[in-house]
């Protein structure tokens, strides 16, 4: 019914020994010059080394790896469709005036806008990708709390983090049952079913979350959860690679500046 | 979806999200020192929202379509907690699916977390001590809040790419007349399998209902057949 959680994964990468906040400093980094970037060299760049990374080093399979961006790539590519069709410029290759308020044209400008807009999505979604299939929301937690968020909003994270959990595993298995006894014939049934389903879930993860509030009052619960963490340690290697690749397109993005695909333009 | 707007924005909207999830936190702070019980709760509205939102349609406009849950946290706790709530789900959402981002998130809360449970909100507040059915009044705001959410998200689309004729006004209606399809009828459909949990929660355990003050007495009483 699901995918499967990039959590799974993440939990037994490649690169799950890497001191977490050198690899989220790779990871945001990239996502800020992606963003920054004015020429589409750069989120390609990032895009590319990331995935490298994620492919070589972290031992990602290539499928799963694939798989997680189709769907961003649809959008992307359906949205920069738009973007194109919309934003319009001067040198005009096809244009239709289907109603006064709405003129659709293809022009080099808005051709040069669109291929930047779908490289940048590419690079930050390698970027963030790369954070989520290399570090395990357990280990975020930890930096969370170095960095002191509100024990407030790092309680009910975890809180709903193991509520995600307990939904997925009662919903797959009463959803099966469900499809077995032909509950999801009709769109009626189907309402019905879905309705009846997340209604037991909701009520069944929440007696849950409560008994595991009671057990964990029983053990002198304070409001926070103690969180196991150890930090692992920086190493020069790792450090002076990360360093590089993000000097690297920081250069790009600042030496390129607005270099388009099709010339010219603004 | 990650680097889908310019930084500019980006900026903009975290700047709109923060006092927002500031004055939610502190609300929680609240709401947790009065009632420790309401965490499960709290934690199962989130996985909800979570299981919900992850359900995608695609649509045509650097987002997509999906039920967004939020309208039955908004309800039992208030638009701001939601807020609070809609940004620790979105940030496990692009972390577990990578739907979403880091860097729109901002955008994202405004539009989930923020402007479509206030609206809910207001549906709520404003029927809740009229004679109006309750599981009516939860349809009604689960629906208006994920609408909303979908309003505000062809906005926020649309102050990123203004068209060149029209300007921001027509892609605005553009975006939303795409939104429109998928949309109406998930908000729909929503409201009504929100309204029949909110019924299960009525039926089976309505003690946190009554504790936090969702509907008057009387009237999860009747509904229940007790009065």
């Amino acid at each position: 019914m699901y995918e499967e959680f990039l959590e799974d994964i993440a939990q037994t990468n490649g690169l799950r020994e890497v001191n977490t906040y050198l690899k989220l400093s790779a990871g945001l980094g990239a996502i800020l010059l992606c963003l920054l970037s004015q020429n589409y060299i750069a989120p390609l760049f990032i895009a590319i080394v990331l995935s490298g990374t994620i492919l070589l080093l972290a031992k990602i399979d290539a499928r799963t790896y694939g798989g997680l961006f189709v769907l961003p790539l649809t959008f992307a590519i359906m949205s920069v469709a738009v973007i194109v069709l919309i934003s319009g410029g001067e040198e005009t290759f096809w244009s239709w005036n289907p109603l006064p308020w709405l003129s659709l044209a293809v022009t080099q400008e808005s051709l040069n806008e669109g291929f930047f807009v779908f490289c940048r999505v590419i690079g930050g979604m390698s970027a963030l990708i790369f954070i989520a299939l290399t570090t395990p929301m357990t280990d975020l937690f930890v930096v969370m709390r170095q960095c002191h968020v509100p024990e407030v909003v790092l309680d009910l994270a975890m809180m709903i983090y193991r509520s995600i959990f307990m939904i997925m595993d009662q919903l797959v298995q009463i959803y099966h049952a469900q499809v077995m006894r032909l509950g999801y014939g009709s769109f009626r049934e189907s309402i019905q079913s879905f309705s009846t389903l997340c209604g037991a879930v909701f009520i069944g993860s929440w007696s849950a979350g409560e008994d595991l509030i009671r057990a964990m009052d029983a053990r002198c619960y304070d409001g926070k959860f103690a969180v196991l963490g150890e930090t692992r340690p920086l190493e020069a290697l790792p450090v002076l690679t990360v360093a590089l690749f993000l000097g690297l397109s920081m250069l790009l993005v600042f030496l390129a500046r607005d270099l388009t695909i099709m010339g010219a333009g603004s | 979806m990650e680097g889908y707007l310019p930084w500019q924005w980006c900026v903009v909207w975290w700047f709109i999200a923060l006092p927002c999830l500031v004055f939610g936190i502190y609300r929680l702070k609240k709401v947790l020192e009065m009632d420790h019980e309401a965490l499960p709760l709290l934690g199962v509205t989130g996985g909800f929202i979570f299981i919900l939102s992850s359900l995608k349609l695609p649509s045509i406009t650097g987002s997509c379509s999906h039920p967004t849950g939020t309208g039955l946290s908004a309800v039992c706790f208030g638009p701001w907690i939601t807020s609070v709530v809609c940004a620790i789900v979105l940030l496990f959402q692009s972390l577990f699916l990578a739907h979403g981002g880091l860097s729109v998130l901002g955008a994202n809360v405004v539009s989930m977390g923020i402007i479509g449970p206030i609206a809910g909100y207001i549906v709520y507040r404003a029927l809740r001590d009229t004679r109006v059915n309750m599981y009516l009044t939860v349809f009604l705001a689960c629906a208006i809040a994920d609408l909303f959410t979908y309003i505000t998200t062809s906005l926020e689309l649309a102050l990123a790419t203004p068209a060149e004729v029209g300007g921001i006004t027509s892609s605005f209606v553009l975006f939303m007349g795409i939104f429109a399809f998928t949309q109406v009828p998930l908000a729909i459909v929503e409201g009504i399998v929100l309204a029949l949990v909110f019924k299960y929660i009525v039926q089976l355990k309505p003690d946190i209902i009554l504790r936090l003050k969702v509907f008057p007495e009387e009237k999860i009483r009747a509904a229940r057949g007790e009065a």
